[in-house]
């Protein structure tokens, strides 16, 4: 009976183990603190793949050759893991000294207690703050202080096939589009193409669900002047519920009456291939495109579709993650580093990222790469989210997963909204 | 006589030493901390306050959490039998004496090998509109027109179809192996004697074949079972949870809610409510296994 029950036990204990293990997390990266003779060293993690990676490397490369004091480590990570390893590595005190954030993730890695504020050592590095962009800079200060450098923001915008659009006689002579800046001009702009272009080429490339049509609903929506979809006090679901319905409407229609192609698996490459007229999407593509032979495209905001200017976009920053010694000599150094990757927006913006400081856009450098120019007044337009801990989660959770519904037309806008609403509401009263 | 059976004991306790210890710290001991976070609002940095039962109470009351688990049984109930006829079905395929056999072994087994990441991403393209295998064929043998598509992956129904099919693919070679060897453990005597009283293909392998296999079955029924259960990876990649969360798992919700929500006291609760689910399934195992003593 006794041998019965303890092999009862360890069938038990087996079973429950595998279930244990099939959800564990990411493991910790061994980090390098080790400082050489007067020489500062830094770890630094970020979560750039492809083009972004490549950019980052290169920059790290640079700064590492010009100031022999400070060694920077670049480790990159897989971003789909990135938040929670960094949040568990600060956790058990393993953290790198130097991170990547998005603007939209801050208030969450601030409310963890994962990354600290940075005031004194940006004065200790003479980081002046007014070079940088306004708007960018208030997503990334709260109550006064402030918490991470902006290095870019990184705006949904508008790209266009010239050839095709040539065909359907709707590029003008300075090689933008003709299109009349409001939602109707946008339809007929899409009709014409529709009627204009073969039947096998794609009016607009988007995708059905997740990233890109949420994108598009919330630069409408913020062009409608729609409210944050939480309240100032982050308390309670805030959503502007006509206008939420308004847009969502929209591009509901774009998708029912065909101008994007229903379920395309592969919008991007779509595009790319030259199959599609028009793509909305973030500008990290423009590398991409420029980058694919036979491509000739032009860039450009997404129009304006109502009363005012507006879209979405995130930017990427560089944080202070809580560390064990909280060195100030390795904190200035990493605010000379992150200040310097600012200034240096050139390099960064090789990918289509627009730079963070005003200055950047001036730059020969800059203004030799193609296509920025065109979108780069983008960044004072960005609607921000708010300071939500639960952006992420509001934005997976309750927007992509009803208004997913609403791109295969088996949800109303309204009850979309509807949903939205007490979702949104569950989630922020947790 | 005792003191020698004590001294075997001692020095059993000395080899099953490093592992009693591993075992302890990387499995009960997590055990034990689970328990403990149950009652907490923990987040993956800390401890933050006591809520006694509230994660509890909060589980019965949860949709979600219901649902999640709903999805999960139904995924057992849609992969358990179908992962055994189908194992067994292979396993006469490739116990045939033919200049095949080989083969049918290598081929059968092979996905098995493969990471749930390359088989589910290899279910998405397979899958996928306008470009992928299964709709091209449709097209190319006119079962489909050319101007509509299946949207194997945004259906509720469907998509669960491509979940059980890519599961089937990518796992049914285990429980093929198993079946295998089990048939070739049945003396040929038996099937001689039973030739020779004339007995046809199907009443041997209704008669013979399958009773022989009964113990096996039993015990990869509750084993499938378990494993359907801790569904999770090809989901995720596959539909994501969607649409609407009508494939979610359990597990995936557990994930959800400790790693991305920073939940971890509330996952806890989940994962216990999963391990009562599993506890009273292996506790029926074994009690199936045991009822005729030493039957397999």
């Amino acid at each position: 009976m006794k041998k019965k029950i303890g092999r009862l036990a360890l069938t038990l204990l087996l079973s429950f183990s595998t279930v244990l293990s099939a959800c564990s997390g990411g493991s910790n990266e061994a980090v390098d603190n080790g400082s050489g003779e007067g020489k500062v060293t830094l770890s630094f993690w970020t979560l750039f793949d492809g083009g972004d990676g490549a950019n980052m490397q290169t920059l790290v490369d640079e700064f590492n050759k010009s100031h022999p004091d400070i060694e920077v480590k670049n480790t990159k990570l897989a971003w789909g893991e990135y938040y929670t390893k960094l949040v568990t590595a600060v956790g058990n005190g393993n953290g790198p000294d130097i991170g990547i954030s998005h603007s939209s993730r801050l208030p969450d890695l601030i409310n963890q207690g994962v990354v600290t504020e940075l005031d004194t050592p940006a004065t200790d590095a003479g980081v002046d703050w007014s070079t940088y962009n306004q708007n960018l800079l208030d997503a990334v200060t709260v109550e006064g202080q402030h918490y991470a450098v902006p290095i870019d923001t990184h705006p949904f915008i508008m790209f266009y096939n010239k050839k095709l659009l040539k065909e359907a006689g709707l590029l003008g002579e300075d090689g933008k589009p003709i299109l009349e800046q409001s939602a109707d001009g946008f339809i007929t702009f899409l009709q014409t193409l529709k009627e204009k272009l073969p039947a096998k080429t794609t009016p607009f490339a988007l995708s059905n669900n997740n990233d890109d049509p949420y994108r598009l609903w919330w630069s409408l929506y913020s062009q409608l002047g729609g409210n944050d979809v939480v309240s100032d006090d982050l308390k309670s679901a805030a959503i502007d519920k006509e206008k939420g319905i308004k847009a969502a409407d929209y591009i509901q229609k774009l998708y029912t009456e065909g101008y994007i192609k229903k379920n395309d698996p592969d919008f991007y490459k779509n595009f790319q291939s030259g199959t599609a007229a028009i793509i909305m999407t973030g500008v990290w593509t423009t590398g991409t495109w420029e980058s694919t032979k036979g491509l000739e495209f032009g860039a450009m905001p997404i129009p304006k579709f109502y009363d005012q200017e507006a879209t979405w976009g995130d930017s990427h920053t560089i944080v202070l993650p809580l560390t064990k010694d909280e060195d100030p000599a390795k904190r200035k150094a990493a605010m000379v580093f992150a200040d310097w990757v600012a200034d240096n927006g050139q390099v960064w913006a090789k990918a289509g990222h627009i730079p963070s400081k005003p200055s950047v856009l001036e730059k020969q450098e800059f203004k030799d790469l193609p296509y920025r120019s065109d979108y780069s007044e983008v960044a004072s337009v960005v609607k921000f989210s708010k300071h939500s801990t639960k952006n992420a989660q509001i934005r997976d959770e309750a927007a992509f997963k009803f208004l997913n519904e609403v791109w295969m037309n088996k949800m109303t806008p309204a009850d979309a909204m509807n949903n939205m609403e007490t979702a949104i509401q569950k989630i922020v009263s947790e | 006589m005792k003191i020698k059976k004590m001294r075997a004991d001692m020095q059993a306790l000395v080899f099953l030493l490093p592992f009693l210890i591993i075992y302890g710290l990387f499995t009960i001991w997590p055990m034990i901390k689970g328990v403990e976070m149950t009652f907490y609002k923990w987040t993956l940095i800390k401890k933050m306050d006591f809520v006694g039962l509230d994660n509890f109470r909060k589980v019965f009351q949860d949709r979600e959490v219901w649902e999640a688990i709903w999805h999960s049984t139904f995924f057992v109930f849609l992969s358990t039998p179908t992962m055994i006829i189908l194992a067994i079905l292979l396993a006469l395929i490739a116990n045939r004496k033919s200049s095949l056999q080989k083969f049918y072994r290598i081929i059968f087994f092979i996905p098995s090998v493969l990471s749930v990441a390359v088989a589910a991403y290899l279910g998405l393209f397979v899958f996928q509109p306008y470009t992928g295998f299964v709709n091209s064929v449709l097209h190319l043998v006119r079962l489909l027109p050319q101007n509509a598509e299946i949207f194997w992956l945004t259906e509720t129904g469907l998509a669960w179809v491509v979940i059980t099919v890519i599961t089937l693919w990518w796992t049914v070679g285990f429980n093929f192996i198993l079946y295998l060897s089990a048939m070739q453990e049945i003396p040929d005597e038996i099937y001689e004697a039973a030739r020779l009283d004339g007995a046809s293909d199907t009443q041997i392998f209704w008669r013979i074949t399958l009773p022989y296999l009964k113990p096996l079955t039993k015990t990869i029924t509750m084993l499938q079972i378990i494993a359907s259960y801790k569904v999770f990876m090809q989901i995720y990649v596959i539909t994501g949870g969607g649409p609407l969360d009508q494939t979610r798992p359990i597990i995936q919700l557990i994930y959800q809610t400790g790693f991305k929500n920073n939940n971890l006291g509330y996952a806890a609760t989940m994962s216990y409510i999963l391990f009562v689910i599993l506890l009273v399934l292996s506790a029926l195992q074994y009690w199936m296994t045991n009822r005729k003593g030493a039957e397999y």
